[in-house]
């Protein structure tokens, strides 16, 4: 898989005529009337995957709009491929954007709306260009169907088919994963693996961990209109799990569970209150990998070990937490 | 296919959804209608009626109201609903986005109106060369009503979402009341251009305007402007529904 680069950005004197990353945002920032939806956000990406990740509601949306031309950044400069976003038609020759709106002409086929997109991009031969794209996302078989009728899923292959009609050297998908099965969802990051090994740069936003993890190597974490963490994906989920974490314990003696915790250095401090044994540790996988030996140890039975902040929102704030440390 | 071609055959299909089509071919039907019913119990109209009733039901009713709806279907409905952004998203110039939407619906509305506004008033006015002359000043007039009207409905969707409603209010509020109690007002009114039209194509409706031949020109002026400001304004469209 082709590695992300957070390339440099490009400097303002910088000569005319000089490489750009495909993507730059520069302390970008967006209001909505007194709402700042995006706050100073400064980026490069090169060729490869990037997950733009963050809670619902952080900015991502906002972000994949202005790169897309379809919002003016308030302050600040969006290029995409070296051009201006915003005002620029030009831009769309080099990029493909795939909504999360479902929105699609009801009573277009999936190749009549593939089609048309392949003629408003007045490439030389519509109707192949449209048909390599059908196959490419594997919608052969709906081809031929009014949309209005497609599953969520096709409707988002239909979409991406779409967007990737005129070959785009950038991709930017909002949400791309939602509504797919996920005998689709593993052919999409095939695709999408697929497209960045081919050189493209490819943006996609995600409010789910898991996605993110299995196809990007790179991410952005947003979170409430900021950017909270960037880099390798290895990093931000080191930072993740290796923050302290809260586990309630039921067992069949909580009291000598609790004693026994306490001998671990993984384990910094237990509590137990109205009947649950509460345990906070340093470190997410210190203490999951030795729970279990504990508690044979200390010979008592474990009914649950369950994490109680392990919500997108907790590991957000902490990273926020982290990056204003 | 070309690009414009392309937009203008989706924006066709798109407007004649089944039942929206239905109702303003009813509303088209109007004027004959009506004929019908004073003809029943009647002669030809005298001309002058015959152009107080077509200017009564067809400039002033349902022109706009067919316009209001095909105008801010074109362009305005797929820009709430999402669609638009499959277009906006192509390298497009937004001139022949505003344009090629313009025509179809423009068209769309004055194949529905004219027909009911010269069968309505040939059974009204009879088939007098003075009546046809009636019925015809107010079809020429319908059909450039029918592109003036939806270029101000289709850019108004543009700038808000609220186009329906500000259409209706201009049509009705605007150009119903206070062109009437203001007359400096009428050089900013659609119905008295189209007034002015059928003042200088048949004298004999007893119709007019403060413009008077004057009706073209103000027309055409009003058409190309708002398309233009339409153009400039959707270069400028902001995506509507964002975080």
């Amino acid at each position: 898989m082709t590695v992300p680069t957070f390339a440099p950005l490009p400097s303002a004197d910088a000569p005319a005529g000089a490489p750009t990353a495909p993507i730059v945002l520069d302390n970008v920032s967006r209001f909505y009337g007194p709402v700042v939806a995006v706050n100073k956000i400064t980026f490069a990406l090169g060729p490869g995957i990037t997950g733009l990740l963050g809670p619902n509601g952080a900015g991502k949306t906002t972000i994949l709009h202005m790169l897309s031309g379809l919002l003016q950044p308030s302050n600040g400069r969006v290029l995409v491929g070296g051009l201006a976003a915003w005002r620029n038609p030009a831009v769309y020759r080099s990029v493909g954007l795939v909504p999360e709106r479902e929105a699609v002409q009801a009573f277009l086929t999936g190749r009549e709306f593939v089609e048309m997109a392949a003629r408003l991009h007045e490439l030389p031969d519509p109707r192949a260009a449209a048909d390599q794209a059908i196959r490419t996302v594997d919608l052969q078989s709906a081809a031929d169907r009014a949309v209005g009728g497609y599953s969520k899923g096709m409707r988002q292959r239909a979409k991406i088919a779409a967007a990737l009609v005129h070959e785009p050297s950038i991709l930017l998908l909002d949400e791309p994963f939602n509504g797919m099965d996920p005998r689709q969802r593993l052919h999409m990051m095939d695709l999408l693996r697929t497209m960045a090994a081919a050189g493209r740069t490819i943006l996609f936003s995600s409010h789910i961990l898991e996605e993110v993890e299995r196809i990007a190597d790179g991410v952005l974490v947003i979170v409430a209109g900021r950017l909270a963490a960037a880099g390798d994906f290895r990093e931000i989920r080191r930072l993740m799990t290796d923050r302290p974490h809260t586990f309630v314990v039921r067992s069949s003696d909580d009291r000598r569970l609790a004693a026994a915790f306490m001998s671990q250095p993984a384990v910094f401090a237990t509590e137990l209150r109205d009947g649950r044994l509460t345990v906070r540790v340093q470190e997410f996988a210190g203490f999951t990998g030795t729970v279990a030996g504990v508690a044979r140890d200390a010979n008592v039975s474990l009914f649950e070990v369950a994490p109680t902040d392990d919500s997108l929102e907790s590991v957000f704030a902490y990273l926020v937490s982290g990056v204003n440390r | 296919m070309t690009v414009f071609a392309t937009i203008t055959s989706i924006t066709i299909r798109a407007l004649l959804g089944r039942r929206r089509t239905l109702l303003m071919a009813l509303l088209a039907a109007m004027p004959i209608f009506l004929g019908l019913i004073v003809r029943a119990n009647d002669d030809a109209l005298d001309l002058r009626i015959l152009g107080q009733t077509l200017d009564g039901l067809v400039i002033r009713t349902v022109l706009p109201l067919v316009a209001i709806v095909f105008g801010t279907a074109a362009l305005g409905s797929e820009l709430e609903d999402g669609t638009a952004v499959f277009l906006l998203t192509t390298p497009v110039d937004r001139w022949q986005i505003i344009v090629a939407k313009t025509l179809v619906a423009g068209t769309l509305t004055a194949v529905l109106v004219v027909p009911g506004a010269v069968i309505g008033g040939i059974i009204m006015g009879g088939t007098s060369s003075e009546a046809i002359a009636v019925t015809f000043a107010f079809a020429l007039a319908s059909i450039v009503g029918a592109y003036l009207y939806t270029a101000i409905f289709l850019v108004l969707s543009v700038f808000t979402s609220r186009g329906l409603i500000i259409g209706l209010v201009y049509a009705l509020i605007w150009e119903g009341i206070v062109a009437g109690l203001l007359p400096g007002s009428q050089v900013v009114s659609v119905r008295e251009y189209l007034t002015g039209i059928v003042q200088t194509l048949a004298p004999e409706a007893g119709r007019t305007s403060l413009v008077g031949a004057s009706g073209f020109l103000y027309a055409a002026v009003a058409f190309v402007l708002t398309l233009a400001l339409g153009s400039v304004r959707l270069a400028r469209y902001e995506v509507r529904g964002a975080e």
